[in-house]
């Protein structure tokens, strides 16, 4: 599966971060940086956890 | 398709308003979608099914999160009523102010506000938390974030409160209300850049108002909602913390000894009182949930609270648990209207419940008064007999 995001929608709040820190991080400005976009297995449940933790709803996964 | 359950409560009733767990727990359990015909009103009960509609705009819309027909008129054109696509614009504009990357730069002065001021009220033995806390606090820092102060700041409390209840229906409460919200949008309506405090926020939207960077006019409207959305529901948090912890000494004490469970102790602060009781859509569509259908046009209401406590997601729901960190929890809603505020909230929220772990060994609560209110639920008094300092 594939990470996405959408990127206006993202405010910054963090909690895919703290849900997924080896897949994803906030830069410096605060922007979140997806650093592994493909994943799966032990990968996958950490995305799982990120994109439902997101306030906003800006992570979804999709089909690779 | 099923005909709909139906309850023959009011919703807004004052005993359900001071209390609501009870009800919410009987709606629940009977549906998650139950028909309210005095409220002519379908409630949403459940935790999955609120927090579907709340990430389905296209099906569950804004323009009426209000419910009475003037309130949802006086709100057309801001973010909170409004549906993609015109609402992304909007929401950007307002939320541009209040991410946690443009609120990085206020954290050192909200903790260092919040640890004097509890400071204060740990050395003196015993105090009112809710004017001398929860409602001080919060309307210091967003005076100063939005750069106002003299009679403003005095009316912060009223307008704030006014603003939340005229969402309701068209009881008591609502009328009374009406012309209390009305000075509020009077004084954003007339408010210039120079009423505002040099390098403040509020001052910042003027100038983004001047180079253009958002539209004419909108910078009042942005002000109308910070005040709006963001006194009532912080004060309604930050009095909840102190209760909790003073009704839960255990939960307390476990804070203090971890202090890294701060934000999972808000976190279900949040989840276990929600601020915010009620909040509007409605349905665009027939949309069938669990064999009912709401029909077409028809006023939804979400009940936090009750999503909140529902036992198909939360283990024990009904019990306060710091160390559960519920991250996903409704009281901020969900999606493209989650909570614009959120960052601010828990900054400032954070900061009372560090400052609190870190100042007060103990402290004893008595006298919890709550008044009912058609949105907010917050306590109007709540008395620490004794406090002891750390």
């Amino acid at each position: 599966m594939r990470i996405e995001l959408d990127r206006p929608r993202c405010e910054g709040h963090g909690l895919c971060e703290e849900a997924a820190p080896a897949l994803m991080h906030l830069d410096d400005d605060g922007e979140l940086v997806i650093d592994v976009p493909e994943v799966d297995g032990a990968g996958l449940d950490a995305a799982k956890a990120a994109v439902r933790v997101c306030p906003v709803a800006a992570l979804r996964l999709a089909a690779a | 398709m099923t005909a709909p359950i139906e309850s023959d409560i009011d919703i807004w009733n004052d005993d359900i308003l001071v209390d609501p767990y009870p009800t919410y727990a009987a709606l629940r359990e009977r549906a998650g979608v139950v028909h309210l015909p005095k409220n002519d009103l379908y409630v949403l009960t459940r935790y999955d099914i609120i927090r579907d509609a709340l990430g389905d705009p296209e099906t569950f819309s804004s323009t009426s999160i209000g419910f009475n027909p003037m309130v949802n008129e006086a709100l057309q054109g801001t973010s909170l009523a409004s549906d993609p696509p015109t609402h992304t614009q909007l929401r950007a504009t307002l939320s541009q102010n209040l991410t946690p990357r443009a609120l990085r730069g206020l954290k050192v002065t909200i903790d260092e506000k919040a640890d004097k001021l509890v400071a204060e009220l740990a050395a003196s033995g015993s105090f009112e938390a809710i004017d001398s806390l929860a409602r001080a606090f919060p309307i210091e820092i967003v005076a100063d974030l939005i750069g106002f102060s003299g009679h403003v700041k005095d009316n912060m409390l009223r307008w704030g409160q006014a603003a939340m209840q005229v969402i309701g229906p068209l009881n008591q409460r609502t009328q009374e209300s009406f012309p209390i919200a009305g000075e509020l949008y009077g004084w954003c309506s007339s408010v210039t850049a120079e009423d505002l405090t040099p390098g403040s926020i509020g001052r910042g939207i003027f100038d983004a108002e001047t180079r253009g960077d958002i539209p004419e006019g909108s910078a009042g409207h942005i002000i109308h909602q910070y005040l709006g959305a963001g006194v009532d529901t912080t004060i309604a948090a930050i009095g909840n913390i102190v209760a909790l912890f003073g009704r839960h000494p255990e939960q307390f004490e476990l804070v203090r000894k971890n202090p890294e469970l701060v934000p999972a102790a808000f976190a279900e602060v949040l989840r276990y009182w929600a601020p915010v009781h009620i909040w509007g859509r409605k349905a665009t569509r027939d949309v069938e949930i669990d064999g009912v259908t709401i029909p077409a046009g028809a006023q939804v209401g979400i009940l936090f609270g009750a999503g909140n406590r529902d036992p198909r997601h939360y283990e024990n729901p009904d019990t306060f648990d710091v160390t559960r960190n519920p991250v996903d929890h409704l009281s901020f809603g969900y999606g493209p209207h989650g909570c614009a505020g959120q960052g601010l909230a828990k900054l400032e929220a954070h900061a009372v419940i560090e400052a609190l772990a870190r100042r007060v060994k103990t402290l004893t609560i008595s006298d919890e008064v709550r008044e009912p209110s058609n949105i907010t639920r917050s306590l109007e008094s709540l008395l620490v007999e004794k406090v002891v300092a750390a």
